[in-house]
């Protein structure tokens, strides 16, 4: 699978019209997110790609033929849905060893899977025994115990430590580089950001945004916050007066370092200050905005 | 596109494989979760004491299998295994569903009715553990001379507790809430158990008889518990069983019988299959 194409989708639930005419192109090799309020029909989306809602209109392609997500389709998939429960009253590997039997997986592939998700040492405990990171674990063990084409990952992180992020992090790694098409739905866009390679944002059923990162950021043109220490014996205030041609200072209540918001387009005129103000400044940092305030802007741009 | 052969072998699954894989792991699954059922195992287990219970009152009352044991199991068992089979079969789908497993289920290679089939199959298979358990106990608890008559017991217990699961799961099918499920099929237990009998005599009491033997023979024998009572009560007790016992109702042919059960037990799955399969998972 190179291509998977999603081609005018719209789905209506009744008098609720969940997905309005989406489409969107999923490519081999990246890792694509899916970002949105709730409601805004990213479940929806995933759930069209499952073969689990049927599409009101639309059409879905894999290398630019139609194809339907039918069993052989499905047969090319792994997923992991959100929040899931799985039975209280099974052991992990009894959990996993179902799903690799249902999906035609080697026994093997059972612990294999288990030791990846480092869930081997509590393979044997039931899962009522289970820490929410541990379940979530033991979804992505189920997600990933055949091999796929297509994975899908709906809000992945969330209950996850650090070890287990790290952990998801590989198997986002290992698998864009097999070539497989990684599709994850999640809210935590600002975790994610620095692992996606694309990522589309919806909004009432409507794909809003659609780019890498970088280029949503140039996009939703936030200034970036720029932090000056000022040394010492600086004249602080010719320094605010020279800092505020460039760009607005933030208050910073009882601090003597400065913060200044600047347009990204004008940052490098902060090299034209002269000698004097720029031998006032100690230290200067560069901090880009949070990319939770991009998907705002974003999200408020569309509305 | 990859070809299904490449596909099979980065499974590492070989390139023939046998069919409803999906369905045979999954009523696996489901038998190995239901006989860890809490529920399940107290009212088997209770049935199977109570079972042997009667067993053994059969044996010190010096009575034979047809005559005392076989109408109390036929009696008990009318009010146990609907309840088991019910146990059994109310939370297969909405259990799924409130679990959000069910869309996961769905995702993997395998059609909806092979989901139910499947479910169906692994729970059926508990339900027969059960009974087995129950009848098997009095069977050990009765008189040797009358386990023969006793194991006469096991199909019809069995075809009445797999039209219960096929009930059952039809309701777990058609509602979205676990709690609602159960409301229904306690309901469903008691209508069929208790009500429906208390309702056709209520029924022939307000029209003083006018609605006719052969409209309330079809309504008694329509009730798969009712069936199951007077076709056991008339093969123990031989033919004018009934009539002996102040029932006057006509037993329907072997055929007619059989065409009943399967009624019972493959219409509410069919219905299971074609409301899962039109459903759409929101």
């Amino acid at each position: 699978m190179q291509r998977l194409t999603l081609e005018d989708v719209a789905v209506r639930f009744g008098r609720i019209e969940a997905l309005r005419g989406t489409s969107l192109e999923l490519r081999a090799g990246e890792v694509f997110l899916l970002a949105g309020p709730n409601g805004a029909g990213k479940s929806t989306l995933i759930r069209v790609l499952l073969g689990l809602v049927a599409p009101t209109r639309g059409t879905l392609r894999v290398d630019g033929a139609p194809v339907r997500a039918d069993r052989a389709f499905r047969a090319r998939l792994g997923y992991l849905p959100e929040s899931v429960a799985f039975s209280e009253s099974s052991t992990g590997r009894e959990v996993v060893s179902f799903f690799a039997a249902a999906r035609g997986a080697p026994k093997k592939r059972i612990d294999e899977v288990l030791e990846r998700v480092g869930l081997a040492d509590a393979r044997s405990r039931l899962v009522r025994g289970y820490s929410r990171g541990m379940r979530q674990r033991l979804g992505l063990a189920v997600a990933l115990v055949a091999p796929c084409e297509l994975l899908v990952l709906d809000e992945p992180t969330g209950g996850l430590d650090q070890d287990a992020l790290t952990l998801l992090w590989s198997v986002l790694d290992e698998h864009r580089a097999a070539g497989c098409v990684v599709l994850l739905a999640s809210h935590e866009i600002a975790l994610l950001e620095s692992r996606v390679d694309r990522l589309g944002l919806l909004a009432r059923g409507q794909l809003v945004a659609l780019g890498d990162p970088t280029s949503l950021r140039e996009r939703a043109a936030l200034p970036v916050r720029v932090k000056v220490a000022p040394r010492a014996d600086a004249d602080r205030d010719a320094l605010v007066q020279a800092l505020e041609r460039v760009g607005t200072i933030a208050p910073v209540r009882g601090a003597r370092a400065l913060e200044l918001d600047v347009q990204p387009s004008r940052l490098l005129e902060l090299l034209d200050l002269d000698a004097a103000h720029r031998a006032c400044i100690a230290d200067l940092q560069i901090v880009p905005p949070p990319f939770d305030e991009v998907y705002r802007r974003l999200l408020s741009e569309a509305a | 596109m990859t070809s299904s052969t490449e596909r099979s072998e980065r499974a590492g699954a070989p390139a023939f494989a046998l069919p409803f894989r999906v369905g045979r792991a999954l009523a696996f699954h489901e038998l190995r979760e239901r006989t860890r059922d809490r529920w399940v195992i107290v009212i088997s287990a209770l049935f199977a004491l109570l079972a042997s219970a009667v067993g053994l009152y059969g044996r010190s009352a010096e009575g034979n299998a047809a005559a005392i044991t076989g109408p109390s199991l036929v009696t008990l068992a009318s009010l146990f295994v609907p309840l088991v089979a019910l146990a059994l079969g109310y939370d297969a789908i909405v259990g799924e569903r409130e679990r959000n497993t069910l869309g996961l289920l769905l995702s993997m290679p395998v059609g909806r009715t092979e989901v139910i089939v499947g479910k169906f199959v692994g729970r059926a298979l508990a339900l027969c553990l059960a009974v087995g358990l129950g009848l098997g106990a009095a069977m050990l608890a009765a008189a040797p001379g009358e386990a023969r008559t006793l194991a006469a017991l096991l199909g019809p217990t069995m075809a009445l507790g797999l039209a219960f699961v096929s009930v059952g799961l039809l309701v777990s099918t058609l509602v979205s809430r676990q709690s609602t499920a159960a409301s229904v099929v306690v309901a469903i237990w008691f209508l069929f158990v208790f009500f429906y009998d208390l309702g056709l005599l209520a029924i022939l009491v307000a029209t003083e008889g006018a609605i006719g033997d052969e409209l309330v023979s079809s309504l008694v024998v329509g009730n798969p518990t009712g069936l199951y009572r007077v076709s056991l009560l008339a093969s123990l007790g031989g033919e004018n069983a009934l009539t002996d016992l102040g029932l006057d109702v006509s037993l329907p042919s072997a055929s007619a019988r059989g065409a009943i059960w399967c009624a019972w037990i493959f219409g509410p799955l069919a219905l299971s299959a074609a409301a899962l399969s039109r459903r759409a998972l929101r």
